[in-house]
């Protein structure tokens, strides 16, 4: 018997989310291949309301009919649900492109030679760094069915590659990465992945002193996850309702610079984390989060939306807004893309205008401490600094702090033009700031 | 399952096939605020294969036991794919086969401990934070358990299987004044039964004072300072600045990282001693066998200051010319084993916190951890709160208390070990090549160290 008709016989409704990871991997060590591994991994997690009251539980490779008696379990131990699950033809919208055939069926072969392609370009130039570079595709079928009659299936593709150098020399040691996810595969730009890594590890040739007090600082793309990840918690309907969002009750309020505008969009073809529907079954739409300054809305999934009196935004992602845990926890608020409209100007234009300053391209203890209030304290992983508008060498021993909030309102000096995608999840311009205090050893 | 996988492994026509079968119990319960986010138990079970052939390593994950064969013939074939592409074969430091069969002691087994008590222990203390002060805006209370029941069996005839729990408790306070909002927290976890996250009741009421407290104290002040790190900051410094880099996979390909760690260099202060043990009964770190199959051992990485071993898998024992010392272990069914601390602390010396304060004009007492993370020799860690040292005496609370630097530097730099002690597993766990998290215990006594960076405005 059909699962949800199993769970229907004692609760009054069901919701079945099922995945089923198929892909390959390749690892490389030291300029080396090191494994190569698939996958092929099925998931199922089912939530159900019984005498008005959730349970939730997840599997893989158990039965059936141990699923729906741990739901139920758990429901009776629940409590009320505030929100019902979708029923049938509830919020169809066209569906979003997020499966590319070249990029589900990646031949390990390709992968391989990859992979030998970036350890060989980067030895041309860097004879003496260690390369690590990890590579994967697949496909992830996702289906969410209810009892009320709402069924919807996807299939997505994902392609990644990542590459991190290092150099050990006794006294000094540091690395740079880079890493990129698709969904198709002509979107994997290797050039300009290796690009970047090659501009960053010639800018690191030489050490040189940070400059200390509160310079400008230049985020790269890549570093901008320190400003931002705290607006990603921030934005969640679920931290706006329970108080511990800044942003709480502060809707249509002008809490940032006017020219910032922040996009969450979970339909743009083939991006990151596009998708046709959430893993409530609720089609993702195009959400802005802050227009010209203004906090425009907050991010829900059912749940959050039922408690604040408000719609779901088809933002119901297992894992929450920092991902993770995948099949076998609930869904809950999460952002799709993050889109930052970009400004104006090369990478080299803003280090030209900030003169003397600091360059931020990866930090060390990204959202540890209390990231909520928009606190932040990091070691600069990979940072430059900039004399007379040029890059004169790498800092060591620097650490960046400052409130994310507090930059974003009154610390942007400019936007880039020149958006990329990083983190997994934001599509963003280099950000030019001031207001962040610098310190070194 | 067990007849299953060895004659799978023993099937194999790859150089050396191992294959792990895991089964899963476990339950969670989360509250935040006024809402019960989690509720839930279930079950899970999935396998992983892993050959060699000719020094690369073919893997293969999944979850239908019926593909097991199939999984270790693909395992084999993406191993030899990748071994036409290898110039450094890896091989194997030899090990005796074993036979064991070993299940984690507990007290009260919280498989039959029904959820509604869990959810009322949960319930309870998140009572406790929200009534705590008018203060506290919101809560996170979190339970879980798991009980990992992992087979394993190897082509060279090793069959282990092991009965791993695992109980955790994480309790936070957040408190709001004028839209600044501050944290704190208790993390706690065992190798144990339900007895173990019963009773925290002081430990709660103190999270949520501290994240009062922590609204009144002011930002500390960037700069160098000399500090006082207490036992649980002291154990996820030790964890993350240098236990990570005696990881030896991480050395396996990398050649001058491997001569920077030098077996026999000396590393720090004379009385500093690093451990990282196997054998801390119900800690989280505590397990007889790998994920290789390889016992336990206790292993000291710095001994009066010189760094005396490293943690092995059998691959890297190999390279290095060392033993396996049972540090190979894997989160789940979805990965392969890779290095990994288990238990890993500062011996105590003999310093009281009281000689450690003695002749600190302007210093820095730094408490407990939101997280660490380290990139080679570069360290950073976010302690929970602080307080500032002046002329000797604990000052005032301080927040923000960011500290970093170079690892090899800071050894160094340590002045006085404490002669008192703490282990502590949080709720969390390591994280280190995509598998996260893993049960870790961290431990140490107070260590006052000169010459810290921390970060502030």
């Amino acid at each position: 018997m059909d699962i949800l008709r199993k769970a229907r016989q004692k609760a009054e409704a069901a919701e079945l989310y099922e995945e089923r990871r198929e892909g390959v991997a390749v690892v490389f060590h030291g300029g080396e291949i090191e494994s190569v591994r698939s996958v092929a991994v099925r998931g199922r997690a089912l939530r159900v309301i019984a005498a008005g009251r959730l349970g939730f539980s997840s599997t893989a490779g158990g039965s059936d009919e141990a699923l729906v008696e741990s739901a139920l379990l758990a429901a009776s131990h629940g409590d009320r649900a505030s929100f019902r699950f979708l029923g049938e033809g509830e919020g169809q919208r066209p569906s979003v492109p997020v499966f590319d055939p070249a990029a589900g069926a990646i031949a390990v072969e390709d992968l391989i030679a990859w992979g030998e392609d970036a350890v060989r370009r980067i030895g041309e130039e860097f004879p003496d760094l260690v390369v690590n570079v990890s590579l994967e595709g697949g496909t992830v079928d996702v289906s969410v069915r209810t009892t009320e009659g709402m069924e919807r299936t996807e299939r997505r593709s994902y392609l990644s590659l990542g590459i991190e150098v290092e150099q050990v020399k006794t006294g000094d040691i540091w690395s740079v990465h880079a890493a990129r996810r698709v969904r198709r595969a002509s979107d994997l730009d290797r050039e300009a992945l290796l690009a970047h890594l090659v501009q960053e590890l010639r800018w690191g040739r030489k050490l040189a002193p940070p400059p200390t007090g509160a310079p400008p600082v230049l985020f790269l793309p890549t570093g901008t996850p320190v400003l931002l990840l705290p607006l990603m918690v921030g934005f969640s309907g679920l931290s706006v309702f329970l108080g511990t969002s800044p942003l709480q009750g502060r809707l249509g309020e002008t809490a940032f610079d006017e020219r910032l505008s922040l996009v969450d969009d979970g339909t743009l073809p083939f991006a990151p984390r596009s998708r046709s529907f959430d893993d409530e079954g609720v089609p993702t739409g195009k959400l802005p989060l802050i227009e010209n300054g203004v906090i425009s809305n907050f991010y829900y999934d059912l749940r959050a939306a039922a408690l604040a009196g408000t719609g779901a935004t088809g933002n119901g992602i297992k894992g929450g807004p920092l991902g993770g845990g995948g099949f076998r926890v609930p869904p809950g608020p999460a952002p799709r893309n993050v889109l930052l409209a970009p400004g104006e100007g090369t990478v080299d234009d803003l280090i030209r205008e900030m003169g003397d300053g600091l360059i931020v391209a990866d930090v060390l203890g990204l959202g540890q401490g209390n990231i909520q209030s928009g606190a932040f304290s990091n070691n600069v992983g990979v940072g430059f600094a900039v004399k007379g508008g040029r890059v004169v060498g790498r800092v060591k021993n620097t650490m960046i702090a400052g409130n994310a909030y507090d930059v974003l309102k009154d610390g942007v000096q400019a936007i880039g033009g020149e958006p990329e995608w990083t983190f997994g999840t934001l599509h963003v311009p280099p950000l030019l700031t001031t207001g962040v205090s610098v310190v070194a050893q | 399952m067990e007849d299953r996988l060895r004659e799978a492994v023993a099937q194999s026509r790859a150089d050396y096939t191992e294959a792990r079968w895991e089964a899963v119990t476990r339950s969670r319960v989360a509250f935040q605020r006024d809402q019960l986010m989690a509720l839930e138990s279930g079950e899970e079970a999935g396998g992983i294969v892993r050959s060699l052939v000719r020094g690369a390593w073919g893997i293969a994950v999944f979850t239908d036991p019926e593909e097991l064969p199939r999984k270790v013939e693909e395992a084999t074939e993406l191993a030899r794919t990748a071994a036409g592409h290898v110039a450094d074969p890896i091989t194997l430091a030899p090990v005796e086969p074993v036979e064991a069969r070993w299940h984690g002691e507990v007290r009260r087994d919280f498989r039959g401990v029904p959820l509604e008590e869990k959810r009322r222990l949960a319930e309870g203390y998140n009572k406790l934070l929200l009534e705590h002060s008018p203060l506290i805006a919101s809560t996170s209370v979190r339970y879980t358990d798991s009980w990992r029941t992992v087979i394993y069996a190897n082509s060279e005839g090793t069959y282990v299987e092991q009965g791993i729990p695992d109980v955790t408790l994480m309790v936070a306070a957040m408190a709001r004044k004028n839209g600044d909002i501050q944290q704190g927290f208790e993390s706690l976890g065992y190798a144990a039964g339900f007895e173990a996250v019963l009773g925290k009741e002081e430990q709660a009421l103190a999270a949520a004072q501290r994240a009062v407290d922590l609204l009144s104290a002011k930002p500390v002040q960037g700069g160098t300072y000399t500090v006082i790190l207490n036992p649980d900051l002291a154990g996820v410094f030790i964890h993350e600045a240098f236990g990570h880099i005696c990881e030896a996979d991480f050395l396996l390909r990398n050649e001058p990282m491997r001569r920077v760690m030098q077996v026999g260099t000396r590393f720090g202060v004379e009385f500093l001693h690093v451990v990282d043990d196997g054998y801390r009964a119900r800690e989280r770190g505590n397990a007889p066998y790998d994920d290789e199959g390889v016992p336990r051992r206790k292993t000291y990485l710095i001994r009066d200051g010189i760094l005396s071993g490293l943690m092995h898998s059998r691959a890297t024992a190999h390279k290095m010319k060392a033993e396996p010392t049972g540090n190979a272990r894997a989160v789940s069914w979805e990965h392969e084993p890779i290095v990994r601390m288990r238990n890993t602390y500062i011996e105590p010396g003999e310093a009281s916190f009281e000689e450690m304060l003695h002749g600190i004009e302007r210093g820095l007492y730094a408490c407990s951890a939101f997280g660490g993370q380290t990139m080679f020799e570069q360290f950073t860690f976010s302690a929970a709160w602080g307080h500032e040292i002046v002329n000797g005496k604990v000052g005032p609370m301080v927040r923000d208390v960011v500290l970093t630097g170079n690892v090899f530097h800071t050894l160094q730099n340590i002045e006085m070990i404490g002669r008192d002690f703490k282990l502590e597993g949080s709720s969390g766990g390591c994280g280190k090549g995509g598998q996260w998290p893993l049960p870790t215990t961290t431990g140490a006594p107070h260590v006052r160290v000169r010459n810290v960076t921390v970060g502030g405005r």
